[in-house]
């Protein structure tokens, strides 16, 4: 037996750790670019930035961006990239100012990105996005659906008027196009409770023509709804075929891998990448460190920036002639809208120092008042407090949930009657009716004061539905 | 899903007889182009929509029926159960003994509250036999007492009791020269209450199918049984299964639905026209050849000429070319007939279907009001008797979405 020889540091591990660090970066965040790029962009070269742009773009997109059959341009990528980091707070003012184009600013994208990472469990919440699903799921609560931002509204040029009726035919279409698929919804929730082996072709694609959609000014898109090959009841079918004793009965994907052997290789390549991704990110935690100390450096070659505290618009340079007279108008604008917050600030600090003045002059009255609106507040967050360890009882649901058919009579240690969750859901849902209404009334509102405003004209309203 | 069919009145029953009838021989012909697996498919589709299955095996259609006297609804029911290949239900028919004597009004404030409930029972059950409902198809004629005034009234509360449910009413345009004296007051009162609670209205004018039945059928005496059997061709052609030009994998779910998004999202225009090529007798199919090209450029045609068939077809009217003027400042002399129309959507069935190009129909789209296409339809070939053009991308062909309703009395 040879002595053990005692592991020197090797030089060449420390130059071989960033790139593997970078390596593992890459492999578990989608669309990303080799470490090469990486390193090309600290020192800001020119092909680096659309790569990271596009980075950018998919990282902060929900997947359903991913699946579009629309593709969006680099310019709208960045476009949309920009929206989306000023509004979660991004403070460096230096992205916002970057080429649309996406040609430049490779350092500053990785400080964006490095800003994302430092922020939250990056990776693993992409991950937990495209995660590859094996049951049939129900979805029980929308807080993800409401968390992430909505994909990117495609942009419309304004070419003069906008005609009317043209809305009104994209809206009709929407509104249909909803209609169909609440209705294939429908139809795919009562094929799953029908009798098993009975030959009904519901197999459809409900296709989505994205591109007709574009034009609406709306923010959302309508998802694609895809239902899967004939559904039978599987769940009751297949009793005591899974492996897992407490799922005890195969879903239809499940099933659907036994019956078709393509289906099946595809739904292992999927699980397969999935897993990739998943040893990347447990590699990416364990290096991180490195990828960190590099990103100091990053920082230090960027010049410091004396950023003013708001946001303002950016204005393309002004050309000559007529096509700058807009221009100029909105360099104009945007000077006079600095001189007013400037006078604002000071009307407001002046404000505040009068306040505080006469408030020092109150007295005993104040304070008394003082006082109350404490007692107040406290007995407001005391109740507050009492209504959530009331309501903490009972386990509020999150995320989609597995579909399983059994006969326990308690549910499993996380799990949750069906019936629970539907409840839930009911009153959820009622609490948004009444939620619509309450709007619909107000709006009914101020379409009564406008119509009172203008006496001469005759208004017919859409006949209610 | 499923498609419950209202028939109304003494036309809106005999053509529904008519339908049912075209609509399952046509799924049940032996033959035709396709392989056994596809004919499977497209005959348990057809089933699906249109008929409910019996103890003993004979498909029950999902139709009620009403009618103000016995005579045409026993009638109907007989010659359905005579055929042994399918039937009506027992139970789906509402009858009375006294009748409407065309009047709207008796039908729609007399006839109507009076047997509400009874009428809305019925669809209620049809309704809840089928597994998924795609929406109701409601059969009347505009003429008479019954079927106007009575099928506004059942319009209006299918509207109120399935909100969520789809409606198209297929109305029969009176005769300019018919019997009932007091046929234009029917139709606009009918028309304007329908307007309101209908989601589209497809018309069929009986002038237009007699001229189809003279003309290119080569009937002699021409009886309303000939022409309701032109109707449910057309009508048919419509409703057998599709599929999507994009995939051709498994048949279109929701007709319904696929007709009214791409034809009526705009709620003030609803009217639909069909054309149908070609169309005549059994006898002269075996002469014929036909080709692709040459079907959609006469269906083509007869869209902007607004002709109702290919015979007599105005081949001197063009589309307005850009520079013109627009339609509203016409020059007295150059009367143009071009008939604009919203949307269209093409219903392709026959043979080589996937040969079929319809882009060079693209010089209408200027002059529509910016209508983009829809989702592309080819049907799978089954009989060559229904021969539609039912496709996206370009407008022209099936369905027409009228700019004015009641253009012609």
């Amino acid at each position: 037996m040879g002595r053990r020889r005692r592991r020197q540091p090797d030089p060449a591990d420390a130059a071989r750790a960033l790139p593997e660090a970078i390596a593992a970066l890459s492999r578990t965040l989608p669309a990303a670019p080799s470490p090469e790029i990486f390193r090309r962009a600290k020192f800001d070269r020119p092909e680096a930035a659309p790569a990271l742009w596009r980075l950018l773009f998919h990282v902060l997109s929900p997947l359903s961006a991913d699946s579009a059959s629309v593709s969006f341009t680099l310019e709208a990528q960045v476009r949309w990239v920009k929206s989306v980091l000023h509004s979660q707070g991004y403070p460096r003012l230096a992205l916002v100012q970057l080429q649309d184009d996406g040609s430049q600013g490779g350092r500053e994208l990785l400080l964006a990105l490095a800003w994302l990472l430092a922020r939250g469990p990056l990776p693993e919440r992409l991950l937990t996005q495209s995660h590859v699903r094996l049951g049939d799921e129900m979805p029980v609560c929308e807080c993800e659906a409401l968390a992430s931002p909505g994909p990117p509204a495609p942009r419309v040029e304004a070419e003069g008027s906008v005609d009317i009726r043209h809305l009104q035919w994209l809206m009709g279409k929407l509104q249909l196009r909803w209609r169909n698929l609440m209705a294939g919804q429908q139809e795919q929730c009562a094929l799953l409770g029908k009798n098993p082996w009975q030959r009904i072709f519901c197999s459809t694609r409900l296709s989505w023509n994205l591109s007709g959609l574009q034009l609406l000014l709306l923010c959302g898109t309508c998802p694609p709804a895809d239902l899967p090959a004939p559904q039978t009841q599987i769940h009751s079918y297949t009793r005591g075929c899974h492996s897992d004793r407490s799922l005890g009965h195969l879903s239809v994907t499940e099933t659907e891998l036994l019956r078709d052997p393509e289906g099946g290789r595809q739904l292992l390549q999927r699980l397969e990448t999935e897993n990739a991704r998943l040893e990347a990110a447990l590699e990416w935690r364990h290096r991180e460190l490195v990828f960190w100390r590099w990103m100091d450096t990053v920082l230090d070659t960027c010049p410091l920036e004396a950023s003013p505290p708001t946001f303002l618009p950016r204005i393309p340079e002004p050309g000559a002639g007529a096509a700058g007279l807009p221009v100029r108008e909105l360099q104009a604008l945007q000077e006079e809208l600095q001189a007013l917050q400037e006078e604002l600030r000071k009307a407001v600090e002046a404000r505040r120092a009068a306040w505080q003045a006469a408030v020092g002059g109150h007295g005993p009255e104040w304070r008394a008042a003082r006082r109350a609106l404490q007692v107040a507040v406290a007995q407001d967050l005391a109740a507050l407090q009492w209504a959530w360890e009331q309501g903490k009882g009972q386990a509020r649901p999150h995320g989609p949930r597995r579909l399983v058919r059994t006969e326990a009579r308690v549910p499993g240690r996380l799990g949750l009657w069906a019936t629970e969750a539907t409840e839930a859901l009911r009153a959820r849902e009622a609490c948004l009716e009444a939620m619509l209404h309450q709007l619909q009334g107000q709006c009914r509102q101020e379409l009564a004061r406008l119509v009172g405003v203008r006496p001469g004209l005759i208004w017919v309203p859409p006949p209610a539905r | 899903m499923s498609i419950v069919t209202v028939q109304l009145g003494q036309c809106g029953n005999q053509i529904g007889f008519e339908v049912f009838d075209a609509l399952f021989n046509d799924s049940h012909c032996p033959g035709g182009l396709c392989s056994k697996r596809e004919n499977e498919a497209y005959q348990a589709s057809c089933k699906e929509r249109f008929f409910s299955e019996e103890e003993n095996g004979v498909p029950v259609a999902r139709a009620v029926l009403v009618d103000m006297e016995r005579k045409v609804i026993s009638q109907t029911l007989s010659k359905a159960a005579r055929s042994g290949r399918w039937k009506y239900g027992q139970h789906s028919c509402f009858c009375q003994k006294q009748g409407s004597g065309n009047n709207w009004a008796y039908g729609y404030s007399v006839h109507g509250p009076r047997h509400k409930e009874s009428i809305m029972n019925l669809i209620q059950k049809e309704v809840e036999k089928c597994d998924s409902l795609s929406g109701f198809f409601i059969i009347m004629s505009m003429a008479g007492g019954t079927g106007s005034g009575l099928g506004a009234f059942v319009t209006q509360n299918l509207q109120d009791q399935y909100s969520s449910a789809l409606k198209m009413n297929h109305i029969i345009w009176p005769y300019g020269t018919g019997e009932v004296i007091v046929q234009n007051y029917n139709s606009i009162l009918t028309l304007s209450h329908l307007y309101r609670s209908s989601d589209a209205l497809l018309v069929h004018e009986n002038d237009a199918v007699h001229k189809i039945c003279a003309k290119l059928m080569n009937i002699k005496q021409i009886s309303f049984c000939d022409i309701n059997q032109v109707l449910a061709h057309q009508l048919g052609s419509v409703f057998q299964p599709t599929y999507s030009r994009e995939g051709s994998f498994h048949y279109r779910r929701n007709p319904l639905g696929d007709l009214m998004e791409n034809l009526v999202p705009h709620p003030e225009f609803k009217m639909l026209g069909v054309r149908n090529i070609p169309q005549m007798s059994e006898n002269s199919l075996a002469y014929s050849t036909f080709t692709w090209a040459g079907l959609l450029k006469h269906l083509r045609q007869m869209l902007i000429s607004n002709a109702k068939m290919e015979e007599g077809i105005d081949w001197q009217v063009r589309p307005p070319l850009s520079g013109l003027p627009p339609l509203g400042k016409m020059s007295v002399n150059k009367e143009t007939h071009f008939n604009t129309s919203i949307a269209n959507l093409v219903i392709l069935r026959g043979k080589d279907v996937h040969s079929a190009d319809v882009g060079h129909h693209r010089a209408l789209k200027r002059v529509l009001c910016a209508v983009r296409m829809f989702s592309p339809v080819i049907c799978q070939c089954q009989s060559p008797k229904f021969i539609l053009l039912k496709k996206g991308k370009i407008k022209t062909l099936v369905l027409v979405a009228k700019r004015n309703p009641c253009t012609s009395m």
